[in-house]
């Protein structure tokens, strides 16, 4: 199937009436659960959950993917107005969002951050199709020791890239390796670290450690502060036009956030949170006037916005050509497919391009219905914000319990939840990853699963990683991505007055 | 002098944790060889490797001046309480009933005096929460304390 018959086939898959309402309707959840602090499209995925296993399975994932990066276009919008980052992609959009915003400029920034959002969005399909495309063809010559191999560079990248203390993050990734241990071993069947506890034997529920990680720590969180903040101005339609010089900003920064975006959303680990850093990082680095950052660069907004929404779509690459998930959300998409009886790996392309295609073609759609309903209903999801949190939280705590007892109906999981969304709070305070953690725990039974094989079939000679070549490759940057910091943090040490400077 | 107490305190929790793994796993499981791992092997290295990070972060911190942040022990507590009472009581008294108390115990650490519109919310909230699992979702759940 060449790629315009596939996005032909797509296009009709994903124009069916009852594919196209689940569509709008993910849009309009993950707008709105990303328009609202404390909680994101994590915890707005793990409720829908229970609601896909009645629906078919393509209108289940482009449900879920609406949510997903519905949530990216609405967690920008808190973050303009209330310098409260709606999701912990649009962290970076508070830096030049907020000051926009006080100069009464919200309506321009909430544009910028709308049309990056979509052109990111598009391109990020444009990347989605070639690189899948590409990837599952190359997949055979994926072995145990290049996924091993890949999966651990994704780890490492994801603590060190655009990290002040990568120290911090690579113990949070260590940490949920660990509690992926903890279960039935699935190459001997032993029972590990479960001290003798039946619900434990399946392991530690994956969506009652996001729970607890995300939706609690978030509530607990903004609990104190939340209410702070005044009230967000009123913005209207007209406030949205933004002036020529404007525009001209943006046509630079959009492309280059989108291909950042792209590119990191594609490797396993490092997802959209990340490009939206780096995207930042990469706008002030080029600007001719880097002083404006941080005071209401247009750049500053475009580039970031753009950058995650290119990643949360090239995210889906290696989720659905290699059957790993490059985030703990696309862990969910997994495991949501797995529900439905379909495998994503190499073959999906061949076996049931439907699925691929349709999704390929939804996400064009669900991107044209978020633009229009963001720009349209601006108006609603500012009012939105007006609503005070603490007539929301209670809703989302008891939300939080029922969808992770309709996982698998254990009452014990919402006393981990409990216990877990303290614990996460205490990290999140003393400046850890609770993102990480999840990533280990999502990768760590793949990372030993698939080393243990490569090491079994090259009958435990350790060589096998550096003589496969692409094995090797993915071996060298990882070697290179830890190197690197350690270099850094050695010449600050060297200069110890210059680093107290910044 | 001024240390970073946070990491310090974290950095040693940490590698405590590690060694505490790394210690179980060795005891209890077969760590086997490079060849055929056994289940002990992953969970030993990984707990070595978090005390080695573990020191990483605590060590540093020494000499270097950290930021403190309130932490908010009433909001946490409250809304811990109101997780594990869900926990307990959805089996023993339905849904409709865990959900009001629940949501109720969740708003009471909220800022704001008062009892009327915590009254209110914790009704709205079980309104809500019913419409969506019982009515919509139809989940198979106790929804009220005789319906077991």
């Amino acid at each position: 199937m060449t790629t315009i018959e596939g996005l032909a086939h797509g296009l009709s898959v994903a124009l069916q009436p009852s594919i196209l309402i689940y569509s709008l309707f993910g849009a309009l959840l993950g707008t709105f659960v990303g328009v609202l602090p404390g909680i994101g499209a994590m915890a707005a995925i793990t409720l829908l959950l229970p609601i896909t296993y009645y629906i078919s399975s393509e209108a289940a994932l482009v449900m879920l993917a609406g949510v997903y990066y519905g949530a990216q276009y609405g967690g920008a919008v808190a973050s303009i107005l209330l310098r409260l980052p709606g999701t912990p992609q649009s962290a970076v959009t508070t830096l030049d969002g907020y000051p926009l915003a006080q100069q009464g400029r919200a309506g321009v920034a909430l544009f910028t951050s709308m049309i990056s959002s979509f052109t990111g969005s598009m391109l990020g399909i444009v990347v989605l199709v070639v690189l899948a495309g590409w990837l599952a063809g190359m997949a055979t010559l994926f072995g145990a020791a290049e996924y091993a191999a890949m999966m651990i560079m994704g780890l490492v990248a994801a603590s060190t890239i655009g990290s002040e203390r990568p120290a911090k993050n690579f113990a949070m990734v260590v940490v949920g390796l660990i509690l992926g241990c903890v279960g039935t071993d699935v190459n001997s069947g032993a029972q590990r670290l479960t001290f003798g506890q039946p619900v434990l034997m399946d392991g530690i529920n994956m969506v009652a450690l996001a729970m607890g990680l995300f939706g609690v720590a978030e509530v607990i969180t903004n609990i104190p502060i939340a209410e702070r903040r005044g009230p967000p101005a009123r913005v209207s339609l007209r406030q949205l036009v933004p002036t020529r010089n404007d525009i001209r900003r943006m046509t630079a920064a959009i492309p280059r956030g989108a291909a950042l975006g792209g590119f990191f959303g594609a490797l396993p680990g490092t997802g959209s949170t990340i490009s939206s850093f780096l995207a930042y990082a990469l706008e002030r680095r080029i600007s001719r006037t880097p002083e404006r950052f941080g005071k209401g660069a247009i750049e500053g907004i475009a580039g970031p916005e753009a950058a995650n929404n290119s990643a949360s779509i090239t995210a889906f690459v290696p989720t659905l050509t290699l059957g790993i998930p490059g985030d703990p959300i696309m862990a969910l998409m997994l495991g949501a497919l797995v529900i439905h009886g379909v495998q994503p790996g190499p073959m999906m392309l061949q076996s049931r391009p439907d699925m691929f295609w349709g999704l390929v073609a939804s996400f064009g759609i669900g991107n044209i219905f978020l633009l229009l309903i963001n720009l349209t209903l601006i108006g609603v999801w500012v009012s939105i914000l007006r609503i005070p949190f603490r007539w929301l939280y209670p809703a989302i705590i008891v939300f939080v319990c029922l969808g992770v007892y309709s996982v698998r109906g254990a009452t014990f999981d919402i006393a981990m939840v409990a216990g877990i969304g303290a614990i996460g709070y205490a990290l999140t305070l003393a400046s850890f990853s609770p993102a990480l953690l999840l990533l280990g725990f999502v990768l760590g039974p793949l990372i030993e699963t698939n080393l243990r094989r490569a090491l079994l079939i090259s009958r435990g000679d350790a060589m096998v990683f550096l003589e496969r070549p692409i094995a090797c490759g993915f071996v060298v940057a990882t070697a290179a991505l830890i190197l690197l910091p350690l270099v850094k943090s050695l010449i600050r040490s060297r200069a110890p007055d210059k680093s107290r400077a910044d | 002098m001024q240390r970073d107490y946070l990491d310090i305190l974290w950095g040693g929790l940490l590698a405590a944790f590690g060694l505490v793994v790394a210690g179980y796993a060795a005891l209890h499981y077969d760590i086997g060889s490079l060849r055929r791992m056994g289940p002990g092997f992953f969970p030993v290295s990984l707990g070595v490797i978090l005390a080695i990070l573990g020191g990483f972060i605590a060590v540093p911190a020494y000499w270097r001046k950290g930021d403190r942040r309130p932490f908010a022990w009433r909001e946490m507590l409250g809304i811990v309480a109101a997780l594990l009472l869900f926990a307990v009581l959805m089996n023993r008294i339905g849904l409709v009933a865990t959900t009001a108390i629940c949501a109720l115990v969740a708003s009471s650490v909220a800022p704001g005096k008062g009892i009327a519109w915590r009254l209110i919310l914790a009704l709205a909230v079980t309104l809500l929460t019913w419409a969506i699992f019982i009515l919509a979702l139809k989940m198979t759940i106790p929804v009220w304390p005789w319906s077991r």
